[in-house]
């Protein structure tokens, strides 16, 4: 299966390790034998229809930071290679525009209507334009996997499609951003402001020097809106969801939290048709108080009741499990 | 609902069966029965029995169904039951007059600020608090959480809510 990464970023680096340590149990398990025939970043495009060098790719990307001093790559762009390079698979990992969506918006759609899979990890344009995306990949019969854009490693789409596809979900609730998680772990076990624990968490390389996507909640609003279309049906897009972020929770407010049991967390809550981020109190010993920078999310649903799913939600390797399981679940229904 | 309801019946053997086979029929699932012998009076003994039953109308049924079998239903009435709501709450929340925001929620029928916790680290900076709403019934949750949001919409207060329906 001939695979094309755009984007070779922390993610798409994470995509190479990932397949260099995989490839033969993949081969073995499966009979998958992934080809990896482009890699596009800013600067160009390294190409090779019989399989790039990864390792050769990964070094370059340490040596110069651009994939255009892969040899002989060349001076195009990603949409170009989606257009001009036979691939079966096109695995998205530019970074999340929640603005525009691009330019992983026009790599996805190129892809769709030339016929290509797409695999990705980019939130923006589903956060946007989820339904659009539906059904350009619906026209061209391909597929379209994204479950590395909620929760990181954590499996949601997959265990609500695949393990609970008889259940209607009612509602689903969790703490979606690692970031957060952690500077309101650390204001709540140390008693500091968030100002401190915030610039500890960036010094660390948790949080970014521009922390306001996490902080804000655009990120996990981002996720919720595509939990909302891809499971329960919805047609929503980040404009549609209530959000505060956690600039004011003050260390009192933990502390007089903390008093009567409870933790403050920043969750992410798809009910009754509404979508809400916001810092809630969540009693110590709920499934939903996760510690550090781990990710839960909770479904409630019909018959099954609840249930909690806790792991990393983020990560360069940790999430590129969510891209490998797409890219053979894709694998699985073509053989 | 919860229905408490005070009867009295005759005190003779197979009474007790005769008020009950009522609201087992009509889907109730009792809770408690209080049988008060010290208090019999004029041959008939006072009862205490609460109950759950899915609606009003099926209540209605019931004590329709008592009456007919001449049980003398003295006292109805629904048990609220008591929940409490927690919320955290930071912004000028003094200087905007605390005492306008409790007494705005205290208007609605059946909310009361139960208790207050404040923390002010500085008179310059925003304060906190930790409020304790008490409600009666589920449906108020939802009012005081709304007045609520109304009042920190107005006063540019930040709030931090409970989980879902202010489950603890």
């Amino acid at each position: 299966m001939k695979v094309q990464l755009v984007g070779f970023g922390n993610i798409g680096q994470g995509f190479a390790q990932v397949l260099l340590k995989k490839t033969r149990s993949l081969r073995e398990r499966y009979g998958i034998d992934l080809q990896v025939v482009s890699i596009s970043d800013i600067s160009g495009t390294a190409i090779d229809e019989k399989g790039l060098n990864l390792q050769k790719a990964l070094a370059t990307m340490e040596k110069t930071g651009k994939i255009i001093d892969y040899p002989g790559a060349k001076k195009i762009s990603g949409l170009e290679a989606i257009e001009e390079v036979p691939a079966d698979v096109v695995v998205e990992a530019t970074p999340s525009n929640i603005e525009t969506g691009e330019p992983g918006m026009s790599h996805m759609l190129k892809a769709f209507e030339i016929g290509k899979h797409v695999v990705t990890s980019n939130k923006g344009p589903l956060a946007l334009s989820f339904k659009k995306l539906k059904e350009a990949a619906s026209k061209t019969g391909v597929e379209f996997k994204y479950e590395a854009t909620a929760g990181g490693a954590m499996p949601i789409i997959n265990l609500a499609r695949e393990c609970l596809s008889g259940d209607d979900i009612i509602a689903i609730e969790g703490i979606l951003n690692g970031t957060t998680n952690y500077i309101l772990t650390g204001m709540h076990r140390k008693e500091s402001p968030f100002d401190i624990v915030l610039r500890e968490s960036q010094e660390l390389g948790i949080a970014e020097a521009d922390p306001s996507y996490d902080i804000d909640g655009i990120d996990t609003a981002s996720k919720l809106v595509i939990l909302a279309n891809a499971l329960m049906g919805m047609d929503v897009s980040y404009k549609d969801v209530r959000v505060k972020g956690i600039r004011r929770v003050t260390l009192e407010a933990v502390k007089l939290a903390k008093e009567e049991g409870y933790v403050i967390k920043l969750i992410g809550e798809v009910r009754n048709s509404r979508l809400e981020v916001s810092p809630r109190l969540v009693p110590v010993n709920h499934p939903l108080n996760v510690d550090g920078a781990l990710n839960v999310a909770m479904f409630e649903t019909d018959i099954a009741g609840e249930i909690t799913i806790v792991g990393k939600g983020a990560g360069a390797i940790e999430t590129n499990s969510a891209l490998l399981s797409d890219i053979i679940s894709i694998w699985r229904k073509r053989s | 609902m919860k229905v408490s309801l005070d009867m009295v019946l005759k005190d003779i053997p197979g009474q007790l069966v005769k008020a009950l086979e009522p609201i087992s029929e009509y889907g109730g699932n009792i809770i408690s029965i209080v049988h008060l012998r010290e208090a019999i009076k004029g041959g008939r003994v006072p009862v205490h029995i609460t109950f759950e039953v899915k609606d009003p109308d099926r209540l209605n049924k019931i004590v329709n169904e008592l009456e007919k079998r001449d049980i003398w239903v003295s006292k109805l009435g629904e048990v609220k039951r008591k929940e409490k709501i927690v919320v955290v709450i930071t912004g000028h929340i003094v200087d905007t007059d605390l005492r306008d925001t409790i007494d705005r929620l205290n208007e609605i029928e059946g909310v009361m600020v139960a208790d207050v916790a404040l923390a002010m680290p500085d008179p310059e900076k925003e304060s906190s608090a930790r409020m304790e709403i008490e409600v009666s019934g589920h449906a108020k949750v939802k009012k005081a959480l709304e007045r609520l949001e109304e009042i920190a919409e107005e006063k540019d207060l930040f709030i931090i809510k409970s989980l879902w329906g202010g489950r603890q």
